[in-house]
């Protein structure tokens, strides 16, 4: 069963010795190419795609990104409800335009848009001095939400030096530029003494 | 290089053409085919004892293979992945070929301690014949087993039996193997 010849005539002292490996009496790549090519003529959809192949490193960048956004809206439900500052609605309407839509390749680039630039900045700029004004332990929530935050644009950046093309990693990074400028302008809407 | 060093790398090199197959390359996937068929091959015509549908079910798995990668974890061993679709296709091809199922007799003892060691050498033919006369239960734990180096519980559970049910089958083919030999199987 494992060819002809020598090989067959060697003897063994050990089922252990026998290989494993038998080499077809042919090449069965081409029937296996030619199935494969077919089948994705006929059905599209059952090809491998890469989307579903993301490593677990950077689904544990996704879930850090969705655990951050509920850690968001649940301090932002805890938030005073006045935010009648303009800087703040000036800032938010340049994070909606910025993610509105679909996220595209280009949609990654936003993070160079003058606007956003503009409203970050200033929003970095006083961001000290609204921490200094906050409890301690909203101002720990805030500086932990900032770091998770950073931490999963890091690795989705990372991530995306590698597979520059991923639209899911692109969605999530879009997400998380977004995420931090709530907290940013939450932060900055919320007065000395309210919680976060 | 230690043995290691070279199986990390290798494992590397793999999950790399995984990853590749999984965005469509078929190049990349005709690599993991010619690294893995000889293995995959030798599974399916130890099963199925039969050329043709040997190739036949080496073209299925790959095929099969082909559709589930990218449910493929890279963390664990794509051989034992392979080797496990493999033996559901032979296994279905089996069945369709003779629908009777093969009787999964639970004999006394078990086949835990063996090492599978002759007590003088037998040449290769010699005992591929014989392995390959086996009732199908006890050749497919043995080759499992003995040749492919699986546990019980790894062999077992490619094969849909419980693992005593597995171990049975094994002291079965040691006894066989012995008769038919005519040496100790130790």
């Amino acid at each position: 069963m494992s060819g002809s010849g020598s090989a067959d005539e060697r003897k063994v002292s050990s089922l252990r010795e026998l290989s494993p490996a038998i080499e077809p009496p042919r090449d069965l790549w081409p029937q296996i190419e030619a199935r494969i090519n077919a089948q994705r003529r006929s059905a599209p959809a059952a090809q491998p795609r890469p989307a579903r192949a993301l490593p677990p490193r950077w689904l544990a960048a996704a879930a850090l990104v969705a655990s951050v956004a509920v850690g968001v809206w649940i301090g932002r439900s805890l938030l005073p409800a006045a935010r009648s500052g303009s800087d703040v609605e000036s800032a938010r309407s340049a994070s909606r335009a910025s993610f509105a839509g679909a996220p595209t390749a280009l949609d990654v680039a936003y993070v160079s848009d003058p606007r956003y630039q503009r409203d970050r900045a200033a929003l970095m700029k006083s961001l000290q001095a609204r921490l200094a004004a906050l409890p301690p332990a909203a101002r720990a929530k805030v500086m932990a939400s900032l770091a998770a935050l950073q931490r999963a644009k890091e690795d989705l950046e990372s991530a995306l030096g590698k597979d520059p093309g991923n639209a899911l990693l692109q969605e999530l990074l879009v997400n998380t530029y977004q995420d931090e400028m709530r907290v940013l302008t939450d932060v900055q809407a919320s007065d000395a003494g309210r919680g976060i | 290089m230690t043995q290691a060093q070279a199986e990390d790398t290798r494992v590397d090199w793999e999950a790399a053409l995984v990853q590749r197959a999984c965005t469509g390359d078929t190049r990349a996937f005709e690599r993991l085919y010619r690294e893995h068929a000889g293995r995959v091959y030798g599974l399916c015509l130890r099963m199925t004892r039969d050329t043709h549908l040997a190739e036949d079910c080496t073209q299925e798995t790959f095929i099969n293979a082909w559709r589930a990668l990218p449910r493929f974890e890279t963390r664990s061993s794509l051989s034992t992945w392979l080797h496990r679709i493999a033996v559901n296709v032979s296994l279905a091809t089996r069945r369709k070929a003779s629908p009777v199922a093969p009787s999964l007799d639970d004999e006394a003892g078990t086949g835990g301690a063996c090492e599978w060691t002759l007590e003088t050498p037998v040449e290769v033919r010699e005992i591929e014949a014989a392995i390959g006369a086996l009732p199908e239960g006890a050749r497919d734990a043995l080759v499992l087993h003995a040749l492919y180096g699986y546990s019980h519980g790894e062999a077992a559970q490619m094969l849909g039996v419980a693992e005593g049910t597995c171990k049975a089958q094994l002291h079965r083919a040691r006894r066989l193997l012995r008769e038919r030999l005519n040496v100790e199987v130790g």
